[in-house]
């Protein structure tokens, strides 16, 4: 193709959009991209969380009772060198048992109830990769001199699975929002193809192909896309800031995204995806109201 | 001479029951200068409309340049429409494009070279001399004016065929000679003209080539005729 030609279509696209596109259209598909946005915002939140959290993730391994100073240096020793394992913290029994009070809080009292220390002394074991936590755990337990592997399996796996809920359900927004969005490209686009339809009818009595009539549409299509998705990453640019301000300021330990780049990578996806689904829309629906 | 078009018995009876064309078998040579007569409604510009596919017979087949206009695929039909360029009867200019732009419009489909564009759009433009309204939007041009902008598109990219479709309908008698001459010209570098006129005064001061349509058939077809069987070489009839 000629650029000449090139320049041609997106002249008309750009002319035909500023003629065609109305403002409840164009916000209707910037609100759209918005939410479409939002959710990948809390879908990268969730992610980023969770692999905080996955990081922290730690076993604890209790130790059987009388051992000898000198046995558990050894227990110690074989933990380390066991493989996958980052750090090894030793905690007495009083240690854990305190860190126990400080957990159940006002429930503690039943601890006074139980009597004697119940707690065994105990490593916590960082590991290297969150994801063999339980094979880790696992080559601990075969140590002799261990009596049993704690980790926090149940809380990953709900964690896991909370995460792959609100990916379904954030997918699931998101095609609609998609749809939506296709949806509202390729009415306006029908009505111009309609309006036009005279003049489509001559375009192709002075011997332009179905192609050289559908490129400025496709153009106009992105057009429409682009500055919907332009309005809605700038919205969300700036409300994604004021919303981080008001959550770090009202509860500062849940570790949300703070830096600007993973936002603005977000954004401008956004903006690829609004001309892409303006192209679909430009494209395909002008050809089922191309015929003359 | 070769055989530019060739119709086959052809037959256009429109959905409403019309008659535009009945078992019409003609032909025209390359290089020729025909005109096309009959009164209004005999089927002119359904004749001219059946060579680009404007509309399909109902029978028969037409051939232009060797191709087949009935059983041509819907993607060829472009390209025949560059090779078969029309002045049309009701111009059929694109309303939001400027004199300049609607002139370059059939040479854009080509993907031409734009240097060309410009210079042939205004050469164009010239001849029918309208070079000064380049940028004006037919709805600020007269009727003779975008008329002739019509003119200038059919002729700015040397067609094989151009189908003048009452080319002269809304000029004055001096323009419409002016025409005239263009469209000789025209003729002369090679393209083969039909011209539909109701304009007795060229016709017959051409001696060219007459068919003569009424009611969709073809009632005389002379080599060097007149707007009326002979009557207008010797005494003047009414009508
Ligand atoms: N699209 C159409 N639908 C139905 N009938 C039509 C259509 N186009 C033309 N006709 C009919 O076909 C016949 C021939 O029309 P056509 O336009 O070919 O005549 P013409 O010779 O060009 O007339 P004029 O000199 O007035 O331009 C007329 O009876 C007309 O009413
Ligand atoms: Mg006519």
């Amino acid at each position: 193709m000629r650029l000449t030609t090139v320049w041609y279509f997106l002249a008309e696209g750009w002319h035909s959009a500023r003629r065609n596109v109305s403002l409840i259209s164009l916000g209707t598909i910037a609100a759209s991209l918005f939410v479409l946005g939002a959710v990948g915002l809390i879908l990268m939140n969730l992610n980023h969380i969770s692999q905080l959290l996955q990081a922290r993730i730690e076993i604890r391994a209790f130790l059987e009772d009388d051992l000898s100073p000198e046995g558990v240096a050894a227990i110690r020793a074989q933990i380390q060198a066991t493989d996958g394992v980052a750090q090894v913290t030793f905690v007495s029994k009083d240690e854990g048992l305190r860190r126990l009070r400080g957990q159940l809080g006002e429930h503690a009292g039943i601890l006074d109830v139980v009597g004697e220390n119940p707690l065994p002394d105990a490593f916590d074991v960082r590991v290297e990769d969150p994801d063999c936590t339980a094979q880790v755990a696992a080559r601990i337990s075969r140590i002799p001199g261990v009596l049993s592997v704690n980790y926090g399996r149940g809380f990953t796996e709900k964690l896991l699975a909370t995460m792959r809920l609100v990916g379904v359900a954030g997918a699931a927004v998101a095609v609609l929002f998609v749809a939506a969005v296709v949806f509202i490209v390729g009415n306006t686009i029908r009505l111009t193809v309609i309006s036009r339809a005279r003049e489509i009818e001559v375009m192709k009595l002075v011997g332009a192909t179905d192609w050289f009539i559908r490129w400025p549409f496709l153009v106009e299509g992105m057009v429409v896309g682009l500055v919907g998705a332009a309005v809605s990453g700038l919205l969300l640019f700036a409300g994604y800031k004021v919303t981080v301000r008001y959550i770090t300021g009202l509860a500062p330990f849940i570790p949300v995204i703070t830096a600007p780049e993973p936002v603005a990578a977000l954004c401008i996806t956004l903006l690829i995806m609004g001309v892409l689904m303006g192209a679909v829309a430009g494209g395909v629906f002008v050809k089922r109201y191309l015929r003359v | 001479m070769m055989m530019l078009i060739r119709l086959y018995n052809v037959s256009k009876v429109y959905p409403n029951g019309a008659v535009g064309l009945l078992n019409v078998d003609t032909y025209i040579r390359q290089g020729e200068f025909v005109f096309l007569v009959g009164p209004s409604g005999a089927g002119k510009t359904t004749f001219m409309n059946l060579l680009t596919r404007q509309v399909l017979p109902t029978q028969g087949q037409v051939i232009v340049d060797g191709r087949n206009v009935v059983r041509m695929r819907p993607s060829e039909v472009p390209y025949l429409r560059r090779a078969v360029r029309m002045i049309f009867q009701d111009y059929k200019l694109l309303p939001n494009k400027t004199a300049y732009e609607n002139v370059a419009f059939a040479l854009r489909v080509t993907e031409a070279n734009p240097r060309q564009i410009r210079a042939r759009v205004m050469e164009s433009l010239e001849l029918v001399g309208l070079a000064w309204k380049a940028r004006a939007y037919p709805g600020e041009l007269s009727g003779g004016e975008q008329q002739r902008v019509s003119i200038a598109r059919a002729i700015v990219g040397d067609p094989t065929i151009l189908l003048a479709d009452e080319p002269t309908g809304n000029l004055d008698l001096d323009t419409s000679w002016g025409i005239m001459e263009l469209l000789l010209r025209i003729n002369k570098r090679g393209t083969t003209v039909i011209m539909a006129t109701h304009n007795r005064s060229i016709v017959n001061g051409m001696m060219r080539r007459v068919i003569e349509l009424d009611g969709g058939k073809i009632v005389r077809d002379d080599e060097r005729g007149a707007y009326r069987r002979e009557a207008d070489h010797g005494m003047v009839l009414p009508g």
